[in-house]
């Protein structure tokens, strides 16, 4: 059974330049976000998407949230369409953004977790304890009374992942999860994302880091300029310390190595460096 | 799974905007002393003019406060739904508010509500500070009349900010409707009658809904005016609820769905 599955979806960004552009340089016309891309996550799975920056990784988890809705092909959430049963796939989806700042600044983190559970339909009984459950789960549980405002980048990236959390979400997105956060705790992150896929959570995170993809993923896909370039599934063996042990600071043994993420990533990426960054004069 | 239920959702809403408007301490402060200074002013420019000056029957300070004060309520209710809207857009929270349980229409409606609730605290104390402060004498007044007219130009008002929520996320320019209502002060009896303005200016005030809010609360509650007697406002201020309410609310449905197809919900 597939958790997700996107069935040739293309998504564009059309963009109407000012009206006397004349004045600037502004670009008009439409951006290609996402091409004809068809993919599937088997339930309890982890898909990592890799690629460079534009390639269309957070506007992939943002179909899948209904942040965005696809402008040809379909994209399905267990059975559901995102775009006509989007309320149906917002109860299973649980979506720890990018941007850091996505929270009410004057509120505390308890008081923004307890928020959006009110609004994620956690109920009266259930919410101050999922509440309390979440920020524990995420390290938060000193700063719960401290405006989120005083909060660092890395705190903020933590209580995001939290109310991702919050509703039990049978769909866990992670948008560069480990982005803002310091080694020590990326690499408890790791095996306590495998602690969820072992309960039956499907996640789908993006990611710059090949350690965390061979760290987390199942399956990993490399997707550039909008185009899903690769993508491989990679057995874990029943023995994998990393699942159910999120005390586990240790590297996976039994996923993929490091070396087979890059060199996927790599061949996905050799036959179109268009506009390479930082690259040093010859 | 058991679901919230609503009053549970704008008691949330509620508790999120009352905290954060008190912990920006010095704003709210500054507001509170804002409402004493306008009525204070309204007491001087009435004594200005003088007793003789009774529009609509009623003492001219009465008058401004009553009309002052409601208009701005609606006014201030809807622009501080607005900057609601704004501000989630600029942070982000308004793609995550966008992709939780709770439908879209009934999350926007509820926090237009908590602000126009915030607000509400301004007029009470607006109208407590003029009316029993500076001992206006009421006629007896019909108080089921003042609920139902403040009920009625509510839902109105609501659906203007439901529209002005749903122009934010359209075209980044929610202040358009804030600029409309504002722009029309003058036509809607706030600060004189509306029987001093020319014939045509009086046909064009009858269609905004404000006017006929102000009519009625100072009939409601300044003349005791029965509720056969405010007949021609509440049947007014019931089709444009009837009207804008559910209009509002399948604008601001649409431009949603516009907004996760172009990917424009946080543009601002």
């Amino acid at each position: 059974m597939n958790a997700v599955v996107f069935n040739s979806v293309t998504k564009r960004f059309c963009h109407r330049p000012a009206l006397f552009n004349w004045l600037g340089r502004e670009r008009g016309g439409a951006t290609v976000a996402l091409r004809r891309v068809s993919l599937q996550v088997p339930t309890g799975e982890a898909l990592v998407l890799l690629g460079p920056n534009g390639s269309g990784k957070t506007t992939t988890l943002k179909l899948i949230s209904t942040m965005l809705i696809p402008d040809e092909g379909a994209v399905t959430v267990c059975g559901a369409d995102t775009s006509h049963e989007g309320g149906t796939v917002r109860r299973k989806v649980g979506f720890a953004v990018a941007n850091e700042r996505s929270f009410f600044p004057r509120l505390t983190a308890r008081e923004n977790l307890d928020f959006f559970a009110v609004l994620e339909d956690v109920s009266k009984e259930e919410r101050a304890a999922r509440v309390e459950e979440k920020l524990s789960l995420t390290g938060l549980a000193d700063a719960a009374d401290t405006l989120v405002m005083k909060f660092s980048s890395g705190m903020y990236q933590r209580l995001g992942v939290a109310r991702a959390l919050l509703k039990n979400p049978e769909i866990l997105l992670l948008d560069e999860p480990t982005r803002s956060l310091d080694p020590g705790s990326a690499m408890r992150f790791w095996p306590f994302v495998r602690q969820l896929l072992s309960g039956g959570t499907t996640v789908v995170l993006t990611t710059h880091s090949f350690q965390e993809a061979a760290a987390v993923g199942d399956r990993i896909a490399v997707l550039r300029g909008g185009e899903l370039r690769s993508e491989r599934e990679f057995r874990r063996g029943a023995g994998d310390l990393q699942r159910g042990d999120a005390q586990s600071s240790e590297l996976p043994t039994n996923g993929p190595s490091i070396d087979e993420v890059k060199a996927l990533y790599f061949q996905a990426s050799a036959d179109s460096e268009d506009n390479p960054a930082f690259e040093t004069a010859p | 799974m058991r679901r919230v239920s609503l009053t549970d959702k704008l008691a949330a809403i509620v508790r999120r905007d009352v905290l954060t408007t008190i912990r920006y301490r010095n704003g709210f402060l500054l507001s509170a002393v804002g409402v004493l200074a306008e009525v204070v002013a309204f007491r001087y420019l009435a004594r200005a003019i003088g007793p003789a000056f009774r529009p609509e029957g009623v003492d001219y300070f009465a008058f401004l406060v009553v009309g002052s004060g409601f208009y701005t309520f609606l006014i201030t209710s809807v622009q501080a739904f607005l900057s609601t809207v704004q501000d989630a857009q600029q942070t982000g929270t308004l793609e995550v508010l966008l992709t939780t349980a709770t439908p879209a229409p009934v999350l926007i409606f509820l926090s237009a509500f908590s602000a126009f609730a915030g607000k509400l605290l301004n007029l009470a104390v607006f109208l407590a500070v003029g009316l029993l402060l500076f001992r206006v004498p009421l006629l007896h007044p019909n108080l089921a009349g003042v609920g139902l007219i403040f009920v009625l130009s509510l839902a109105g008002a609501l659906a203007m900010g439901v529209f002005a929520a749903a122009l934010q996320i359209a075209v980044q320019r929610g202040s358009v409707v804030i600029w409309l209502l504002g722009s029309v002060w003058f036509l809607t009896g706030t600060l004189f009658p509306v029987g001093a303005l020319p014939l045509p200016l009086r046909w064009v005030a009858w269609w905004i809904p404000v006017t006929h809010s102000l009519t009625g609360m100072r009939g409601a509650l300044l003349l005791g005016k029965s509720t056969p007697e405010l007949a021609s406002e509440i049947l007014w201020l019931s089709g444009a609820a009837v009207l804008l309410v559910p209009t509002s609310l399948a604008f601001f449905s649409w431009v949603l769905r516009r907004g996760r197809r172009e990917g424009t919900l946080s543009a601002y």
